[in-house]
């Protein structure tokens, strides 16, 4: 059966039941990649057990981000539910009554990742407050205004069934939604469905009496939640009309609502006029920023030694600017990663060494030979090999199982690496991170990254933090080095030398006093400066300055100063030994994917390039010598419709089929070699006339011309820019 | 007066840039500023080549295609440039002018020459803007100015074209060739006559495409989607993708580029063929609620879903979009698809792009758009007519005996005023009463949904006369639609 027909787009191929497979093996495919290898399967369970957790992971991370304002918005349902129940007279909740209570979500730009916090948020909502919360989006209720938007809302809010037993008491409710759905879709029609749920609800409520009196209120007369998920995106005289018609009807039916917003809050006043906004009543509740969230995911899943999986710098690099310039999506760097862990375990061989400890020893263990010839072949483990005493060198190429001895140290080598090096850099970002003009970057991301790079030491930018340290006051020196401190003693498991620690405890306890004794000498010093302000004869001025410039020269270091030193001192030669970027450990190819340039064009592609390339350039696509040419032209035996763009490249806005093909056929001919002088040369005959034909119609299909009636047999340019 | 002039011409330039770089689309901006990169890199490969290299140059001093770039300049600012840059502006005009037209092609040390002057850094004050020097030099100006030089030229290009309304082009058409119209078939039989050139390396290319198969599997199993862009048709590929990968499966196949597509026969295929559900929805929102429902509880049975060109016209709607996207997210259907034309990314925004959950994958196959292209309708409608009508009687074929017979009624109504110079078109009124005559509808409701149906497929053209009554057309010329009754009635 084909798939191209003049009558049918959609072909539809159902294999026999037989022969069809019912679960996919998707492990085949991972195997069938590189045939010759075992532990295809192997990889593919590590990858898909690291991925697991990494969504799990990101799951957990939303959720507790997004705790605190999803808190902060429950509670504000509940005090405005509770308000609804007691409606006391006093004047101030008359004044409110007719005002519907709303809440306006504002979420920032990064759309996609808000449909998991509007999940969570219905969720929570369904669970305490009440079963009435219904999300409406604003693609569902495009088309006629309004009744649109009634219609999704009835049939999602009758459709809920409120709980079992009550469709077992009253079974006449059971029939309410069905009706209602070919019943006018009105408000009032709401009013009364709610009524009759909210009796049902009362009658069963009460018999059993179990339920404290606040808790009852809520339960009984549960509000109705409406979430409009895409605020912008509504039309706006929709909203007015709905706005308009429900602060009618708030007296008798609880309505909150919930209003998800991208841009910013003043896009309410936009969009509603006043005489619509003043019926509401709002309160702002802002989200976490989407750069926040994407800080928190890297450091939760970068930059740990939980995970052996690991990004170099430049991927890293790569889908950290994918999220910064294209869309601040935190669900699109977690994809990228997703990418990422895929590619690399897929490309990968040596991949299966990749994952936990334990199971990595065992798997270096069963290495097979083909194996350990590619982990001889691994760049940093011949460098790691050329580094050896002669004698061990020949022991590491020739015998199996030294290797897989060698490959099980270097493994915890490797481990205790990583373990060491997040730990340092945590330490290092809480010292830096505070400095002014951040010389090492104010996330710790950007500093990872440059330490992934190369040296961190060498580099001027770390130079400049550590004289900025030098340069501290005494008491921001304090207050970093207790951060410092902290976040050293938070990682009890870092291999660091236990009593190296002891002594930076023990001098950074030394600091402590040292620099509030500092300050008791400061003191003394501002009545000299006291005195200078009262001299105004100019001599003497003079005279006390020199002194105390001779003064300052001869000065020795105080204690606090060499105290300082000596920390700093410190922790560069921390920095120095642990810090080294990966590229120098051997074996890092296991657990690093390297390979910025295929997430680039996988995730960030760029297909006009691409098209503008192939045409201009066949050459870089078709390895044929004839195709060689110089940059900026194109050969004459090129494919037809290289030839046909780039001469439409010379033209204006609008392009003359006839010159056009006649400069095609001329340049055809020359390709077929033809004598210039002859009579044939630049004629056009059918078969050249076909060729341009197709060629034309393929631009126009792609989009460089298009057809146009301003002129006979004319044809439109459409796209500029030279290339 | 001179000083006055440089002023001017500062602020216009100044005015320019700043109108291109808001008016440009961003995505073509960056996209010509990468390639600049790219070729530049790529320059290093290319080395000079012989007698075999037709540079354009050449040819254009000898051809007529020169004469044919002309425009007339009218703003200020071009005037401008033609006082204070003559040597520049000659430099270029010698490009077109006709006189030079004596030179031979494949003097190529003159144009090594011309392009070394025009490869030269020039103050951009100065620059000159001929369109075609940009062309020819992109890699040369890229290298030596990346950033600066690039710009003002691509800023002057667009406004060189369109400075001013008019154009000037030679007044030639197609009627001067000996045979100005090819229909379909000899088109056909002509090209399949002719050999493919480099069908080795283009195989060669196809095959290294071909390893990823496995690969694409795998992804499409992680959950994301592939979609395809590049050069050359991909349809092949897709094919063969289908055939070795998914015999096996359950699978659909939509050809984005059919003229007649649309949404609601894709999701009638997936319910009534794939689901094998009877029984009609309400809305195409409905059908999707119901395909994602009928999948969520079926989590073991996959569909995938291949759509050759999913940027196809009758496509690129962003509802159409929005549901595709809707489909593209459940978790076991799969959708592979291609992209074509230039402006395709242009048709999702950032929460659409998030629903595919695309991986980009370049496939630059270099086969020529056969089928693709044999359904368009537009330039070689002016040419032949023959695909016009080839379209005309495949829509037609699809629709019901009434439909068509409304169709012929207005047909045959254009023909008998085909002389007729003030002839405007069918009003409503006129064409229901004929219609009603003839049996073909009982309410004029029936004939509007009919008429959208062809005014969909672009079958027929309304216009408001002067009353403001609705005026029918068929945007055919009367050649093509009397064939085309007639080969209705040998039907």
């Amino acid at each position: 059966m084909t798939t191209s027909s003049v009558s049918k787009g959609c072909f539809v191929f159902k294999p026999d039941l037989k022969k069809r497979k019912r679960t996919v093996d998707i492990e085949e495919y991972f195997v069938d990649a590189d045939d010759d290898c075992s532990y295809g399967r192997e990889r593919f369970s590590i990858c898909r057990s690291l991925w697991e957790k990494i969504k799990t992971d990101t799951e957990i991370l939303q959720d507790e981000l997004n705790k605190k304002i999803l808190d902060s918005l429950l509670e504000f349902i509940k005090k405005c539910t509770s308000s609804f129940q007691c409606r006391s007279d006093e004047w101030s909740c008359l004044m409110r009554a007719s005002e519907i209570p709303t809440a306006a979500l504002v979420l920032g730009v990064n759309v996609p990742d808000h449909d998991m916090t509007f999940q969570s948020l219905s969720d929570l909502l369904q669970e305490s407050v009440t079963p009435f919360a219904v999300s409406v989006q604003a693609k569902e209720c495009s088309g006629m205004p309004k009744s649109n938007l009634m219609q999704k809302l009835l049939e999602r809010l009758m459709g809920v069934r409120v709980t079992e037993e009550e469709y077992e008491e009253d079974p006449s409710l059971s029939g309410v939604p069905l009706q209602q759905k070919r019943v006018s879709c009105s408000i009032g029609a709401l009013c009364q469905w709610y009524k009759a749920v909210t009796n049902v609800r009362k009658h069963i409520k009460f018999s059993p009496g179990k339920y404290c009196s606040l808790e009852n209120d809520v339960l009984q007369c549960p509000p109705i939640v409406v979430i409009f998920k895409d605020f912008e995106a509504f039309n706006p005289h929709v909203l007015q009309d709905f706005i308009f018609i429900c602060s009618r009807y708030i007296q008798e039916l609880p309505l909150l609502l919930v209003f998800g917003i991208a841009t910013s809050p003043c896009t309410i006043q936009h969009m509603l006029p006043h005489s619509v906004s003043s019926l509401l009543c709002i309160e702002l509740f802002q989200s976490l920023s989407c750069t926040q969230h994407l800080a928190t995911v890297i450091d939760k899943l970068i930059l740990t030694a939980e995970f052996p999986f690991k990004l170099s710098g430049k991927v890293l690099q790569v889908l950290v600017n994918i999220f910064l310039y294209h869309d601040f999506s935190v669900r699109n760097f977690v994809k990228g990663l997703q990418l990422a862990l895929l590619e690399h375990f897929h490309s990968q061989p040596l991949s299966v060494l990749c994952c936990k400890k334990k199971h990595a020893l065992l798997n270096a263990q069963k290495l097979s030979h083909q194996h350990l010839e590619m982990l001889r072949q691994l760049p940093s483990f011949m460098r790691y090999v050329e580094a050896q005493e002669p004698q061990e060198q020949v022991q590491l190429l020739t015998s199996d199982k030294y290797v897989k001895e060698v490959c099980q140290k270097l493994l915890k080598d490797i481990r205790k690496y990583h373990k060491n090096y997040y730990c340092i850099l945590r330490c290092l970002s809480s010292l830096t991170s505070s400095l002014p003009k951040y010389p090492l970057g104010k996330h710790i991301r950007e500093l990872h990254m440059s330490c992934l790079e190369r040296n961190i030491w060498e580099t001027n930018e770390y130079e400049s933090a550590i004289q900025l340290l030098r340069l501290l006051a005494k008491d921001e020196l304090v207050a970093t080095l207790k951060k410092f401190v902290f976040v050293l003693s938070q990682y009890l498991y870092s291999t660091i030398p236990f009593n190296a620690r002891i002594w930076f405890w023990n001098k950074y306890t030394m600091l402590c006093p040292l620099g509030m004794h500092v300050e008791d000498v400061s003191e003394g010093i501002t009545p000299l400066g006291k005195d200078l302000q009262k001299k105004t004869d100019l001599f003497h001025l003079q005279k006390t300055l020199l002194e105390m410039k001779g003064s300052r020269r001869t000065k020795k270091m105080t204690p606090f100063e060499m105290l300082k030193n000596e920390a700093l001192d410190f922790i560069d030669c921390f920095v120095r030994s642990h810090l080294s970027p990966p590229e120098l450990q051997p074996l890092h190819e296991v657990c690093y994917y390297s390979s910025s340039g295929f997430l680039r064009q996988h995730l960030n592609a760029t297909p006009r390039t691409s098209i503008q390339t192939a045409l201009s350039q066949p050459f870089y696509y078709l390895q044929n010598e004839n195709l060689k040419t110089d940059a900026g032209t194109v050969s004459s035996s090129a494919p037809d419709i290289c030839i046909v763009y780039k001469l439409h490249l010379e033209c204006g806005r609008l392009i003359n089929l006839y010159d056009w093909l006649e400069a095609y056929a001329t340049v055809v001919s020359g390709a077929e070699g033809k004598d210039p002088d002859s009579e044939e040369y630049g004629k056009v005959d059918e078969l050249k006339h076909a060729r341009f034909i197709k060629a034309v119609s393929e631009l126009e299909f792609l989009g460089f011309v298009k057809s146009t009636k301003q002129k006979t047999d004319h044809v439109a340019r459409l796209t500029w820019g030279g290339c | 007066m001179k000083n006055f002039f440089d002023i001017l011409q500062v602020y216009v330039r100044l005015w320019m840039a700043f109108i291109v770089l808001f008016h440009m689309d961003f995505h073509c901006v960056f996209s010509v500023c990468f390639y600049c990169y790219c070729a530049a890199g790529e320059e290093n490969r290319s080395a000079p080549t012989g007698a075999s290299v037709f540079t354009f140059q050449a040819m254009k001093r000898s051809k007529k295609m020169a004469q044919m770039v002309r425009f007339v300049s009218t703003t200020p600012h071009r005037l401008r440039k033609r006082i204070s840059a003559p040597n520049l502006r000659s430099d270029s005009d010698s490009d077109f002018s006709p006189s030079n037209s004596e030179e031979e092609e494949g003097d190529e040390d003159d144009v090594e020459k011309r392009k070394c002057s025009e490869a030269q850094p020039k103050p951009p004050g100065t620059s000159s803007a001929a369109a075609a020097a940009v062309c020819k030099t992109p890699t040369k100006r890229s290298k030596t100015a990346p950033e600066v030089g690039s710009r003002p030229n691509l800023v002057e290009e667009y406004f060189e074209a369109h400075s001013s309304s008019k154009v000037l082009t030679s007044d030639r058409t197609l009627q001067k060739l000996q045979t100005p119209k090819l229909d379909r078939e000899t088109l056909f039989r002509l090209l399949d006559g002719k050999p493919s050139c480099y069908g080795e390396e283009i195989d060669h290319l196809n095959k290294k495409h071909e390893k990823n198969f496995s690969k694409w599997m795998l992804q499409l199993q992680m959950g994301f989607n592939i979609l395809l862009y590049g050069l050359g048709s991909k349809k092949h590929l897709l094919e063969t993708f289908r055939t070795t990968m998914l015999s096996s499966c359950m699978h659909l196949v939509v050809n984005g580029f059919f003229p007649s597509i649309t949404l609601k026969s894709i999701l009638n295929a997936i319910t009534s063929e794939v689901l094998e559900h009877d029984g009609s929805f309400r809305s195409p929102m409905d059908q999707i609620d119901f395909i994602v429902k009928t999948l969520k509880n079926d989590p073991d049975s996959h569909v995938y879903l291949i759509v050759h060109n999913i940027d196809g016209p009758m496509l690129r709607g962003e509802n159409t979009q929005q549901a595709l996207g809707q489909l593209a997210s459940i978790p076991n259907m799969h959708l592979l698809a291609s992209i074509d034309h230039i402006n395709a990314p242009l048709v999702w925004d950032h929460s659409k792009m998030s629903v595919f959950n695309w991986l980009w994958y370049e496939t630059t196959t270099f086969i020529p758009y056969m089928e693709e292209t044999s359904y368009e309708n537009s330039l070689l409608v002016q040419q032949t007519g023959a695909l016009a009508l080839s379209s005309l009687t495949h829509v037609l074929r699809s629709l019901t005996p009434n439909a068509r017979g409304i169709f012929r009624l207005l047909a045959e109504f254009q023909l008998e005023n085909k002389d007729n110079p003030s002839y405007t078109g069918l009003s409503f009124q006129d064409f229901y009463q004929r219609s009603r005559e003839a049996f073909l509808v009982n309410s004029d409701i029936t004939l509007r949904t009919q008429l959208t149906e062809f005014r969909d497929h672009k079958l027929i053209r309304t216009k408001k006369g002067a009353d403001g009554v609705e005026y029918l057309t068929i945007p055919v010329d009367a050649g093509t639609l009397t064939d085309f009754l007639e080969k209705e009635d040998v039907e």
